[in-house]
């Protein structure tokens, strides 16, 4: 190759690179919060369900307000890798669907729009429309940035079959009082050949950490978003659920028989009294009513360590990307889906399919709202005929007031996985609850440094 | 040998067709012919392979060019700009701590799956060769695993290595073993998805059994002669005879293991509310949350440099190494 070709190829290959470098580099444009009340146009939603009769209820019902938009509807699933590129390439949706857990993440990022303003032109207030604990999921650093919905709160359904059989009642589980509850699960144990054939009790320690750590007085992310994974009060979580499982086989057996539930099927843990109670979210409740003549169910709040109710918020939320085209269509449809109205409607709706369903319970919707909770509580639900049924109901209509903020921060998703790490070092006995919980405190701090580092300034 | 011969097409046409002229630069009109001939080839070869050029060098090059830009920056997603970092990401590689762990994580991995596949996939490949009739079935069979969708494999999988009822200690039990706690114990979690990875070894088969069908049979007629037995040809004649294709297979191997990402991701990582044991987390696994997660690009790019010099050093390290194993058969 001659010195000229060499910088021949040299100079196209260096032109390629600038091309796409330009092209790449062509990112979103910075957002503007601010938002009108008059919303028109050509409106993308993504990820939004709308299969069941709810959330086609609600569908209709914003669409019924919002006449002049045209809404086309992306209902796959939201996927943080297509997020990405579809925001890379200036090519975001208006308004998405996602956990609600996430938001801060975003927010931190400056890859979603604040929507204070959003909420005020439309006069909707979060703090008189949201549960507090709701609000907090979707608040970072001073700004509200979602429209959450659906509030999942967790409880713990017992099988009485199984609680009757081993001479346990329904006060002995009492996440309060652990020791009383550590010989209630030992006496509902039952193991062949070492391997758990029913456990006590199913903590769901992997799904639900929070609600343990929290619930023992533990605190997991700070007001300003920075992980607090090493605080003493941690330990005392991680040291229940340790004892809870070492009373049954250990974490790796109960985690591998847990694995093998048919949890949405007609052997699930309930019918087949695999467990003797469960931390189950609300709408496990909806699974199991299909087989109500299968199951001897009832439930109990958890307990925090002061002897009250307790529960962790959970749930997804509308949020509107930093790039989105027509803000003001999705900041008019996400509060629509989410107003009294669009409940009252999905309600209605939910009540016609379950008059039309033999043998269907109405367990209630968990919207997040509780004027709207209420309202569906007094107007639909009913007695089921079957009071173990109607006393679980109950049971999460009564403990959802009562529900606590995981807190939020750019890197939440990160803590949550630290977490994860701890209990799993803590339950397989590798190391000490504070040893571990210092471990996943170094490494969370870690990732906070660096999603703080790119961290864009709210607007 | 006596006497080395050069290669032809290492003489200069001209001067293997007039070794009387060469260097004496006699006019003729038939060299530039040639010339102009072989150069329009050559441009006909370029178009024919430029769809793959182009595809290279916007998808490959062209990223690995942008990544190695960002790896140097501090990139806001958001606003699609960038900060200069200097070496501040490739810094941060250093003291993050999940990034030692991540690469152990992934060498422990590579060092338990490479043999393996290589080992299962020859196996499998000497068996389909003794095959007679019925052969395409068998490889049409063995081949079907590769067909499968990753996502499906790790639902079977996920049955197949539960540490409680799985079939895996199921049959372990028949010889009295009391299986491991596949999924959930740290110690068992990567041989895990080592299994996982074997079961999509029929690739690597098929390579080697192309390999093993170029074998000259009287190569092991005439050992048979000597009295040899099955071992001594498969170490004296199978094996060389075949190290090109087998060290083919580690390097891709090896360069696929330090990539290593569905198996992990979707056993342990895909649903963010389940324990994912920290022994999962492989490099790839770490990069993209990084990327999707963390939205942090900048420091993903180094990762991917870093993780791209280690390949590249351990290929090198391979192919070093490979002038004492690898026969080819046109070099002796």
């Amino acid at each position: 190759m001659t010195a000229r070709r060499r910088l021949l190829a040299t100079a196209s290959i260096a032109l390629v690179a600038a091309g796409l470098l330009a092209g790449c580099s062509s990112g979103s444009s910075s957002s503007s919060a601010s938002f009108s009340k008059d919303a028109s146009g050509s409106l993308k939603a993504w990820a939004f369900d709308n299969a069941d009769d709810v959330g086609k209820a609600r569908l209709a019902y914003a669409k019924s307000h919002l006449k002049g938009v045209d809404i086309s509807l992306d209902q796959t699933t939201f996927d943080a890798q297509k997020f990405t590129t579809r925001v890379a390439s200036g090519n975001v949706p208006d308004v998405v669907q996602m956990d609600a857990q996430f938001v801060a993440t975003y927010a931190a990022q400056g890859l979603i729009t604040p929507l204070d303003k959003c909420y005020s032109i439309h006069d909707v207030s979060p703090s008189s429309t949201f549960y507090p604990s709701v609000r907090a999921d979707v608040t970072y650093d001073g700004h509200i940035w979602a429209v959450p919905q659906f509030y999942q709160p967790p409880a713990i359904i017992l099988n009485m079959r199984v609680m009757d059989k081993a001479g346990v009642t329904p006060e002995q589980i009492n996440t309060s009082k652990p020791d009383e509850l550590v010989a209630a699960i030992k006496k509902m144990y039952v193991a062949n050949g070492g391997k758990p054939s029913t456990m006590g009790f199913d903590p769901v320690a992997s799904g639900q950490p929070g609600l343990w750590i929290l619930g023992y007085g533990g605190q997991i992310i700070d007001s300003s978003g920075k992980p607090t994974l090493d605080d003493p009060k941690n330990v005392k979580g991680l040291q229940v659920l340790k004892q809870i499982y070492d009373a049954q086989g250990g974490y790796a057996a109960d985690k591998s028989f847990s694995d093998t539930f048919d949890t949405f099927g007609k052997k699930n843990q309930f019918v087949t009294d695999q467990v003797g109670a469960q931390v189950d979210n609300q709408w496990y409740v909806n699974v199991l009513t299909p087989f109500m003549k299968q199951v001897q169910i009832s439930a109990v709040p958890f307990y925090a360590s002061d002897g009250k109710p307790f529960t962790v918020s959970s749930g997804s939320a509308f949020v509107i990307p930093a790039g989105a085209k027509n803000k003001d269509a999705a900041c008019a449809w996400a509060l629509d889906l989410d107003s009294m109205g669009a409940w009252k409607a999905a309600a209605a709706a939910r009540a016609s399919t379950i008059k039309a369903t033999p043998g269907a319970v109405n367990t209630g919707l968990f919207t997040g709202s509780p004027a709207a909770d209420k309202f569906v509580r007094d107007t639909y639900v009913k007695s089921s005929g079957n009071a173990g049924f109607d006393k679980t109901i109950d049971t999460y209509y009564d403990v959802v007031g009562n529900g606590k903020s995981i807190g939020t921060s750019p890197a939440g998703q990160q803590i949550q996985t630290e977490l994860q790490n701890a209990l799993q070092s803590t339950l397989l006995g590798s190391k000490s609850p504070s040893a571990a919980l210092k471990d996943a405190q170094s490494a969370a701090m870690t990732a906070y440094r660096q999603a703080v580092k790119n961290s864009t300034p709210s607007k | 040998m006596s006497r080395v011969e050069p290669l032809r097409s290492a003489v200069p046409a001209s001067t293997r067709r007039h070794p009387a002229r060469a260097g004496r630069g006699a006019p003729d009109a038939r060299p530039k012919r040639r010339s102009s001939q072989r150069r329009r080839e050559a441009v006909a070869g370029f178009l024919f392979i430029s769809p793959w050029i182009i595809g290279f060098l916007v998808f490959t090059a062209g990223s690995m060019i942008y990544s190695l830009v960002i790896s140097f920056t501090n990139y806001n997603l958001a606003t699609g700009s960038t900060t200069p970092a200097g070496f501040s990401n490739y810094a941060e590689l250093f003291q993050d701590p999940k990034i030692a762990q991540s690469l152990g994580n992934t060498l422990y991995y590579a060092v338990l799956a490479v043999p393996l596949e290589v080992i299962v996939a020859l196996g499998l490949a000497m068996v389909l060769n003794r095959a007679g009739r019925g052969s395409g079935f068998f490889r049409t069979v063995f081949y079907l695993p590769k067909m499968t969708p990753v996502v499906a494999t790790a639902s079977v999988f996920l049955l197949l290595l539960n540490g409680n009822t799985g079939a895996i200690n199921q049959f372990l039990g028949f010889f009295g073993i009391h299986g491991p706690q596949w999924l959930v114990d740290p110690h068992w979690v990567i041989p895990s998805i080592v299994l996982m990875t074997l079961w999509g070894v029929s690739g690597t088969m098929v390579i080697f059994l192309a390999a093993l069908n170029n074998v000259p049979r009287d190569l092991y007629e005439v050992a048979s002669l000597d009295g040899a037995g099955p071992v001594r040809k498969f170490f004296t004649i199978t094996v060389p005879m075949i190290s090109g294709a087998i060290f083919f297979n580690v390097i891709v191997l090896t360069i696929a293991a330090f990539q290593v990402f569905d198996q992990a991701y979707l056993l342990f990582w895909r649903d963010q509310t389940n324990a994912s044991p920290s022994s999962s987390l492989f490099y790839a696994v770490y990069l993209f949350q990084q990327a999707f997660r963390q939205f942090d690009f900048g420091f993903a790019s180094a990762m991917a440099w870093l993780l791209f010099l280690i390949v590249m050093a351990i290929t090198l390290i391979q192919v070093k190494l490979s002038n004492r194993f690898v026969y080819y058969e046109g070099d002796r």
